[in-house]
């Protein structure tokens, strides 16, 4: 801590954004993740030049600069592992442009999704990527993360809506790289080299993104299925099927079981349920694409189909939905919801297999893991639900981590969809990229030859995550 | 320091994933923006007082005592944590390790009091008693909820809540009002999916 001058951030930024009391280092340095460390302060910028100057101050000390969004990222991104600033962006949260004419909107980090989203709803435009966390993520933390949602089967991830932005460098330096054309050869792409880079490699200030239009209809849909196997197998044949769908996700019978515990949505108590949706302008389009659905289902013996044009059932199911991560922390009494093995993408044939494997070896290493995702999209998720007062249990834990992403690797399938790295899937994420890691070490070199930048993450970050960090949960003794 | 009543929170605390689902729902995180004046900061901080990893301090104290009991971090929270009833808690426990600040509890102008009482009987939350011997009103600063009742019922305008956040009274009431007209406690995304 003694490395930073309070005083002198305090010029910089101004005293009335620069916190470092204990208690919001204490708080700070926790996310979403089952990390957790300290900051030696936090500050909160206004302005691109507030940026640059912080960096200017810290990069030549050698001080490490942590960019901080929403802090709902659950693989440790934004806790400073090497301590440092944290550079906290709610306040840098401008809608600067709503460009209809050429599609796109101009935002600062900090402007939260669904902020953007109610502000383009009524030009009938919005911006599509929506990730669970959308009520509070910010655009910076998505684009550092390239997150995605469950409309990530039609519209992409976060990379697939980003045009340009300006990011500053470690140095201080502002640059602007992308456009705000929907397309550019302009030598490299340095606006997707930034997409989930975690903040390791610049910090984003502005943002272009691409808007496209709200569809007249949607269509959400639900099939049941008395085995998991059959329901992913329905996901295989429905994206081989070129059927144009806007969401297909996955809930198994845990994460079913947990919604309906914590949110009493009265969901359906079967092994697997599918939720599927096609959205457009002509409805008799969306209904031919939703009657493809619904005959792969039934082949593959998919039962009580429900349809619903109604916004608000539709609502109802979407937050049940976006609530599953946190309701997963009620499956079980003296369990929680730990964010490990959280994310990974697997090819559709593999889906099935999947599933049925987390749960194999879930079971093989005393703990409870459940299989949902955007599926459409090739993103599988779980979370390893486990009494964290139990040291044995984050060895349980370790293990199953491990074998998931060993068998995530052996069918082609990658170490992160959409939560990215950070430091509790780092071990996953440099076995798989173990002949590119070097690479990786020498752009970030290049681009931040101090390493100030969020050091510690990705290519960086310790080998075994247990022991990384602290863990946000205490261990108990007498409790086995 | 103990913490007697929120020993018995700790699971509820583990239950917390700290997704920050509760930030959109706190008014007086949307006035402040920092993350400790939010639900969930307040129960990480909790969290780390009971397990030993930070230490009570007045200013940690007076975050718990700055709460208007609107309670929409409570219906917000998809992992169902009662978070005002943890935060009661630990309220109660602050006052008996001897902790005295305000917050944003009601306070009263003894000078202007005329003890009719008439704020007594408005208190939906039991917080506030006459003290015949001391012929003056009492508070309960673990019971009190910040509604403003008593302000509101007081004819002779003794009855007052701090200001904070570095915003005059009428500005801070202007914003929680117009925050709590903004939406219910239905999750706000509902509207944008549709």
């Amino acid at each position: 801590m003694g490395l930073v001058d309070i005083e002198r951030l305090k010029g910089i930024i101004g005293a009335e954004n620069v916190k470092d009391d204990k208690a919001d280092l204490y708080v700070y340095g926790s996310d979403s993740s089952v990390h957790q460390a300290m900051p030696w302060v936090v500050v909160r910028p206004h302005t691109i030049e507030e940026v640059q100057n912080v960096m200017r101050y810290a990069n030549p000390r050698l001080i490490p600069v942590i960019a901080r969004g929403a802090g709902s990222g659950m693989s440790g991104q934004a806790v400073p592992i090497k301590g440092g600033i944290v550079m906290d962006f709610k306040k840098m949260n401008k809608i600067l442009e709503i460009n209809l004419e050429d599609t796109f909107v101009r935002v600062e980090p900090g402007v939260v999704d669904d902020d953007l989203n109610r502000a383009l709803k009524p030009h009938n435009v919005f911006y599509p990527p929506a990730p669970a966390s959308s009520r509070i993520a910010t655009i910076g933390g998505e684009i550092a993360n390239n997150a995605s949602g469950v409309r990530s089967v039609k519209y992409g991830a976060v990379r697939d809506s980003v045009l340009g932005m300006r990011v500053v460098l470690a140095n201080g330096d502002l640059i602007d790289v992308g456009a705000k054309t929907r397309v550019q050869a302009t030598g490299y792409q340095l606006e997707r080299l930034m997409v989930g880079s975690e903040g390791t490699l610049g910090i984003i200030v502005e943002a272009t993104l691409k808007i496209v239009p709200i569809p007249k209809f949607r269509c959400l849909g639900m099939a049941k299925f008395n085995k998991l196997e059959d329901a992913g197998n329905s996901i295989s044949e429905v994206m081989s099927s070129g059927i144009n769908l806007s969401m297909l996700e996955l809930m198994d019978n845990i994460a079913i079981t947990a919604v309906n515990k914590a949110q009493n949505l009265g969901l359906p108590d079967v092994e697997a349920i599918l939720l599927f949706e096609a959205d457009g302008m002509a409805k008799e389009a969306v209904d031919i694409e939703i009657q493809k659905i619904i005959e792969i289902c039934k082949k593959q013996n998919g039962f009580g189909i429900d349809l619903s044009y109604d916004a608000k059932e539709r609502a109802k199911i979407y937050a049940g939905r976006k609530k599953l991560f946190p309701s997963l922390s009620r499956f079980k009494d003296y369990f929680t919801c730990a964010s490990l093995a959280d994310d990974m993408a697997v090819p559709y044939s593999k889906m099935a297999e999947t599933a049925q494997k987390i749960h194999e070896i879930a079971k093989r290493n005393n703990v409870i893991m459940t299989a949902y995702g955007h599926c459409g999209s090739g993103c599988m998720h779980t979370k390893i639900l486990m009494d964290p007062r139990k040291k044995s249990q984050w060895e349980d834990a370790k293990k199953a981590v491990f074998e998931i992403y060993s068998y995530v690797r052996s069918v082609g399938g990658t170490t992160s969809a959409e939560h990215g790295i950070g430091i509790s899937k780092a071990p996953a994420f440099k076995r798989e990229k173990s002949n590119s890691l070097n690479a990786m070490r020498a752009i970030k070199k290049a681009l931040d030859p101090n390493n100030v930048l969020n050091p510690g993450k990705l290519m960086d970050a310790p080998d075994d995550w247990v022991t990384a960090t602290k863990l946000r949960y205490t261990t108990q003794q007498g409790i086995f | 320091m103990d913490f007697k009543r929120i020993q018995k929170w700790d699971n509820e605390l583990n239950i917390c994933i700290r997704c920050g689902y509760c930030f959109e729902q706190c008014h007086l995180f949307k006035i402040t923006g920092w993350e400790t004046d939010a639900p969930r900061g307040k129960l990480i901080l909790i969290y780390g007082m009971l397990h030993g990893e930070t230490k009570p301090s007045e200013y940690i104290v007076n975050k718990f005592f700055e709460c208007f009991y609107c309670k929409r971090c409570d219906n917000s929270c998809s992992a169902g944590v009662s978070i005002t009833d943890i935060f009661t808690d630990v309220r109660a426990d602050f006052v008996d390790a001897g902790f005295d600040v305000d917050g944003t509890t009601s306070k009263t102008n003894d000078d202007l009091c005329s003890r009719c009482g008439i704020c007594v009987s408005v208190c939906k939350h039991e917080a506030r008693s006459l003290d015949k011997e001391n012929k003056k009103i009492v508070i309960d600063k673990v019971k009190c909820q910040s509604c403003g009742c008593c302000e509101a019922a007081c004819p002779s305008g003794a009855a007052y809540i701090v200001e904070g956040w570095e915003l005059g009274e009428n500005e801070l009431r202007e914003k929680v009002i117009n925050f709590l007209k903004e939406d219910n406690n239905e999750p706000k995304i509902s509207n944008i999916l549709l």
